[in-house]
């Protein structure tokens, strides 16, 4: 290597001062790593920073300095398992009593660790074992606690019941007739009924079920809300029903029912 | 000069992250000259003196044995090497830092380091207490250039040497580098100063002395080779 492969002088103390830029001192450790004379100039030049160190004033301790570090070291020691040398006992004969000593404790230290780790797994794995099982628990009891609710609800007397139905749904008209044929007794409610004329009626039928001519069974008119009426009506007794029946009719009633029947309903037979 | 005490004795290379505390010295390759070294290498050597186990003056055990001892786990030969160089440790890092909080908490930090690994310094091969002043003053450095981020420089070798381990050839190295500085141009003076203590780039202080770079380089360079050459004398 000629002289112009190396680091000047210059550079090489700089950069073993830390006083290069750090792009310099990328250049200056490139070469350095692989040119052995410029390598020795900086460990020089770095032997020369000893001794501009030795130029700065000297300076007592701070007060316990001393005595901060000697029981530092203590402390060290203590915690590692260091043993102390007793005073005025020779190093070289106490070295091999203190490396055996030494070597057992940090053997029983080296085992403790492991067993401790191993422990702090297995405490680990119980935990996230114990923290399953208290999930599990407390979902049950979650679903158990709602089952019991709705039961709760289902089953309380004071329990509003309420059918609902699409907000602008029309109602549909419907009727409920119990009839008792062997006396002619009939109660007939109705809903839902649409609003009707006022020379207009609606009227109930009772068709036979021998086939004759259906029985006019009363008029009636809804209220506003569309409900009405018909309560134990003029009828002969002992005709059983094979149906019944709503037409609309004049407001003075029909002898016979005209079309279209709005309401129909055929009777089951006695006692269903 | 007495031989053996004042000279150089090794050459480390420590490479380190600049925020990174741990050390990783390494043994440096044997020193030959660089091509524009003024300071011939063989001249170097020729003085130096293994500091490995030399002692403190006073008959106390030498660095080496004291590492020795602490790689025993022995506290009373840490607390030995601590009384030997921590006075010299925080007055660098105080010169850095600036603040005694700061210094004493690298100070200890960096004896603590070497208590839980002895075997970081590599001894035998150069200088402790040298290798601890320049560790000390890098380490401040990281801290002030963390404090204003600027550049810092990764992966930078540094090394140490010279023997300390006595505390009246420490005084009197000290003595005389500063003697030496002192007769220095006050411009290779305030380079150096810039450089080592305040942890500025050449660049930084060229901006800020307004000088030319090169003439900032030249003048740091030189201020390294008068006192290199000054203890060799």
């Amino acid at each position: 290597m000629n002289e112009r492969d190396h680091i000047s002088p210059e550079d090489l103390s700089l950069y073993a001062m830390q006083a290069l830029s750090e792009s310099e001192a990328a250049v200056v450790r490139a070469h350095v790593e692989t040119c052995s004379v410029c390598r020795d100039e900086v460990a020089q030049a770095a032997g020369d920073l000893a001794l501009a160190a030795l130029s700065a004033e000297q300076h007592p301790l701070p007060e316990s300095a001393r005595q901060r570090f000697v029981e530092r070291v203590a402390a060290d020691a203590k915690t590692a398992g260091r043993a102390s040398d007793a005073p005025g006992v020779p190093p070289v004969q106490a070295k091999p009593i203190r490396r055996i000593y030494a070597s057992v404790q940090w053997s029983l230290v080296g085992a403790m660790a492991v067993l401790a780790f191993a422990m702090l797994l297995k405490i680990g794995d119980l935990n996230r074992e114990m923290k399953k099982l208290k999930a599990d628990e407390a979902q049950q009891t979650a679903h158990a606690a709602r089952a019991q609710q709705v039961l709760d609800v289902l089953t309380a007397a004071t329990a509003q019941h309420v059918l609902l139905t699409a907000a602008n749904a029309h109602p549909v008209p419907g009727g409920r007739a119990v009839y008792l044929a062997s006396t002619g007794g009939l109660i007939f409610q109705a809903n839902n009924l649409a609003a009707i004329p006022a020379d207009k009626t609606y009227e109930l039928w009772v068709i036979p079920a021998d086939g004759k001519a259906p029985i006019p069974a009363g008029l009636f008119r809804p209220d506003a809300a569309g409900d009405a009426s018909v309560v134990l009506p003029p009828l002969p007794s002992g005709v059983p029903a094979k149906a019944f029946g709503v037409t609309m009719e004049k407001a003075t009633g029909s002898p016979t029912p005209t079309a279209p029947i709005l309401l129909a309903g055929a009777a089951p037979s006695a006692g269903e | 000069m007495r031989a053996g005490i004042e000279e150089a004795i090794g050459f480390y290379i420590t490479r380190r992250h600049p925020y990174n505390t741990a050390w990783l010295p390494v043994r440096a390759h044997s020193m030959t000259d660089h091509p524009s070294n003024p300071v011939q290498a063989q001249d170097r050597t020729a003085s130096i003196n293994s500091a490995s186990s030399a002692g403190d003056g006073r008959g106390g055990p030498g660095d080496e044995t004291l590492l020795e001892r602490v790689k025993a786990n022995d506290q009373t030969a840490m607390t030995d090497l601590f009384d030997r160089y921590a006075g010299l440790v925080y007055s660098v890092a105080l010169r850095v830092l600036h603040d005694t909080g700061q210094a004493e908490d690298m100070m200890q930090d960096v004896f603590f380091q070497l208590w839980k690994n002895p075997g970081s310094y590599v001894h035998g091969r150069g200088s402790l207490g040298a290798w601890l002043a320049v560790v000390a003053r890098n380490r401040a450095v990281d801290v002030l250039r963390r404090r204003k981020p600027s550049h810092p420089v990764e992966d930078v070798v540094l090394a140490a040497n010279t023997n300390l381990a006595s505390d009246v050839e420490r005084n009197r190295m000290m003595e005389k580098v500063r003697e030496v500085l002192k007769g220095l141009p006050s411009e290779q003076q305030k380079s150096l100063e810039l450089a080592f203590f305040e942890g500025l780039t050449h660049a930084e202080i060229a901006a800020k002395t307004g000088d030319p770079l090169g003439t900032v380089k030249t003048r740091i360079r030189t201020a390294l080779i008068s006192l290199r050459k000054a203890v060799q004398a």
